[in-house]
């Protein structure tokens, strides 16, 4: 059988597509850490701590003008949340951190359900020791607490077991938030990249390599679950899948999402957008012309796309040029780093 | 020293396609292994390596392939076409040559998988009925391909099959109704029901039909391998919530009762991110192998005890073959990674980095 290995053996000789040099991603992926994420989980934490003063200011003293001030601080963390969204790695996958900051999509209102429940615990089992580390993650962050602050069946106002769970979830929140960000302060992304021990393993490269198919899964989170699902882009309607529906925050949650692909781009000095406009000039301007598209067309959607003032269809013609556009800018991004020497996933994104 | 040219000349004194044992006897006990790939540019072959990971000979397809099928006796390497499949392509391993195209019947598709039966005569193959969406287990003359039984395959979805002590056929009901109008869209996420059926080949009927209870309805039953105490393990792709936390790998044997899960790490269990690639025993079968290739590892139980051995990191694996040593496989990657990983002593080989080449799901040791 050696012979046969030997004497039938045929050349293969497929093109190599362009790479840049092993340390060239060092700078992006640099940028992307520092200017994005720990940028963000620090702005994502303060805000989460500024949460939790609010809700408990709010307790202290229940009122309609409280529970605003408090309903504020909820839409300025989770918009906050929305900047770094796209990013499941690192600290935040530690106790499933990230499914607990928001628990979406949640078709079972489960979170309806466990907080019902929750209220009828006593203070004290709430208090105590790995009480909420354990909990539920429908219970744990944003979705809970917009639930509490806009949800009809919590009335924080008036009931001060509402309340009394308010000030504990957004407590958890917070600390669970401060923690990601303290984490990342004192750690690189190379931290979390597993290694391949034997395989002339680069960090830098596998770490910027996993950042860009998060970043391309979430753009199919994006234009799927945000908005085709809940307008119903290919079949029925149901506006209650929207995201953040309730605090009227599911538009303004897709803009910041694309306010992030334009920073992902361009962080960095070398940033990936420098790279690539070297290499792959036409196909760098074409993501960034249509990451701007994604911005311009998110923008002209009218601020009450997601209520149910319009008709199925009129809401589907008007989020049509936004699927195409982010379905597009998918295409040149995926394109673009595979021609840079990324492997953005072949079993791992269409396996069976 | 045999030549390439001897070698093909050998092959045509022989008969039209060699049998393994003739084929060994012209070197050495050299393993070999087949698998389908594709590069960047999306084009798609099926091929053939050695175990230095170099590639002997490869075909164009016309589309992505999924799972090789080997036949016992000859030199015959197949491909089947990935779900939902139209063609199955046989090639003769000594010259390289397409000797045989199969496609499915009108209103049918292939799974992936498929199996010939211990005496080479019949190939056996998954298909979806698709304007009903009956799963079907069709058995066909070899080399003829003339279908001579279609049996009911007990569910929805059959995906892969392990034929055991030649005439029990383990199917992996998925449960996942498609149809090739909607791609891959599953039709029935709501009302999944997939199962392990152990059918009869003499008469088609099931003799262990196994579930999962009520509340892991959604755990697809995709992959599985039977060693030889005919303990068969299975590997899951949960088509439920990414946040619930459901079993992903289990074992089942003809004679039980139940699906008995294996448990991991719950911080393993969370990077398999509910999706099992393949599943494969070592040589001796008492070491499994699960590839994850969303997570980017392969775990490693020990069967006779039910422990979590382990895991190896590698990017995109999927494919994974026993080698001719026991605790051994070797693992393959879409990135072109071809490794050995012992989990016992924890022994890395790279064997070779293909940059240009993506390996498919699954990876075949050929009887060479």
């Amino acid at each position: 059988m050696k012979q046969l290995s030997k004497y039938i053996f045929l050349a293969m000789s497929i093109a190599s597509p362009i790479q840049a040099s092993a340390n060239e991603w060092q700078e992006p992926l640099n940028g992307i850490v520092n200017h994005v994420i720990k940028n963000g989980y620090n702005n994502y934490s303060a805000s989460a701590q500024k949460l939790q003063n609010s809700s408990y200011a709010f307790c202290s003293t229940p009122s309609s003008q409280t529970l605003t001030q408090a309903k504020d601080s909820f839409k300025e963390n989770t918009l906050d949340w929305q900047k770094i969204q796209w990013l499941n790695f690192g600290p935040v996958t530690y106790f499933m951190r990230y499914y607990a900051f928001e628990y979406w999509p949640d078709k079972k209102g489960i979170t309806q359900r466990q907080l019902r429940a929750l209220t009828q615990t006593d203070t004290e089992a709430m208090d105590a020791p790995k009480f909420w580390t354990s909990a539920s993650i429908a219970v744990r962050g944003l979705t809970a607490i917009e639930s509490l602050l806009y949800h009809p069946d919590f009335d924080p106002i008036n009931s001060q077991k509402h309340c009394d769970l308010l000030k504990r979830v957004t407590k958890h929140h917070s600390e669970s938030a401060n923690e990601v960000s303290l984490q990342w302060k004192n750690a690189s992304a190379q931290d979390w990249v597993f290694d391949e021990e034997g395989s002339g393993f680069d960090k830098e490269k596998a770490a910027m390599e996993l950042f860009l198919q998060q970043w391309i899964e979430h753009m199919s989170a994006v234009k799927d679950a945000k908005l085709e699902t809940p307008i119903g882009y290919h079949g029925r309607q149901n506006l209650k899948l929207a995201e953040f529906y309730r605090s009227d925050l599911s538009l303004n949650s897709i803009h910041e999402n694309l306010k992030a692909y334009r920073k992902i781009y361009h962080s960095g000095s070398p940033s990936l957008f420098d790279i690539a406009i070297k290499s792959q000039p036409e196909l760098a301007k074409k993501l960034e012309a249509q990451l701007i598209e994604n911005q311009r067309l998110a923008l002209q959607l009218p601020s009450d796309f997601f209520a149910p003032t319009q008709e199925q269809n009129e809401k589907v013609t008007m989020a049509t040029p936004l699927v195409k556009s982010i379905s597009l800018s998918q295409s040149y991004l995926t394109n673009l780093v595979t021609n840079l020497g990324f492997q953005i996933g072949f079993n791992s994104r269409d396996g069976d | 020293m045999l030549t390439r040219r001897s070698f093909l000349a050998l092959g045509s004194a022989l008969t039209l396609t060699p049998t393994w044992a003739e084929i060994s006897g012209a070197g050495t006990n050299r393993k070999l292994y087949a698998s389908a790939f594709s590069t960047p540019e999306k084009k798609h072959y099926f091929g053939v390596i050695d175990d230095n990971g170099s590639i002997l000979w490869k075909n164009t397809l016309p589309a992505r392939a999924h799972a090789p099928v080997i036949h016992p006796e000859k030199a015959i390497i197949g491909i089947v076409s990935r779900r939902p499949g139209y063609f199955m392509h046989f090639y003769n391993l000594a010259d390289a040559q397409l000797i045989k195209r199969i496609e499915p019947q009108k209103g049918h598709h292939f799974y992936g998988h498929a199996t010939f039966s211990d005496d080479g005569k019949n190939l056996i193959t998954q298909e979806n009925h698709y304007p009903s969406g009956a799963g079907k287990i069709f058995i066909r003359q070899w080399p003829s391909g003339e279908i001579i039984h279609e049996y009911s395959s007990n569910g929805i979805g059959p995906h892969e099959s392990i034929l055991w002590q030649g005439n029990t056929l383990a199917i992996a009901n998925g449960g996942l109704k498609t149809h090739p109008n909607n791609d891959r869209e599953i039709l029935n996420r709501e009302t999944m029901e997939p199962n392990l059926t152990y059918l009869s080949l003499e008469n088609g009927q099931p003799l262990n039909k196994l579930t999962h209870p009520k509340e892991y309805s959604q755990l697809s039953i995709r992959h599985l391998d039977i060693n030889r105490d005919g303990i068969a393990a299975l590997g899951f792709q949960y088509k439920g919530d990414l946040r619930d936390q459901v079993p992903l790998v289990a074992l089942s044997h003809i004679s039980w009762s139940d699906i008995k899960y294996l448990s991991m790490p719950e911080d393993v269990r969370i990077r398999f991110k509910q999706y099992c690639g393949s599943v494969c025993f070592d040589k001796s079968g008492n070491i499994l192998a699960i590839s994850t290739p969303r997570g980017g590892l392969v775990a490693f139980w020990d069967v006779n005890s039910k422990t979590y051995l382990g895991l190896k990191n590698c990017r995109d694996v999927c494919g994974i073959a026993p080698t001719d040593s026991s605790h051994e496989f070797l693992l393959s990657s879409g990135t072109g990674t071809l490794m050995r990983y012992n989990p016992i002593v924890g022994s890395t080989t790279m064997i070779k980095k293909h940059t240009n080449i993506l390996w498919d799901n699954h990876l075949k040791c050929l009887s060479v």
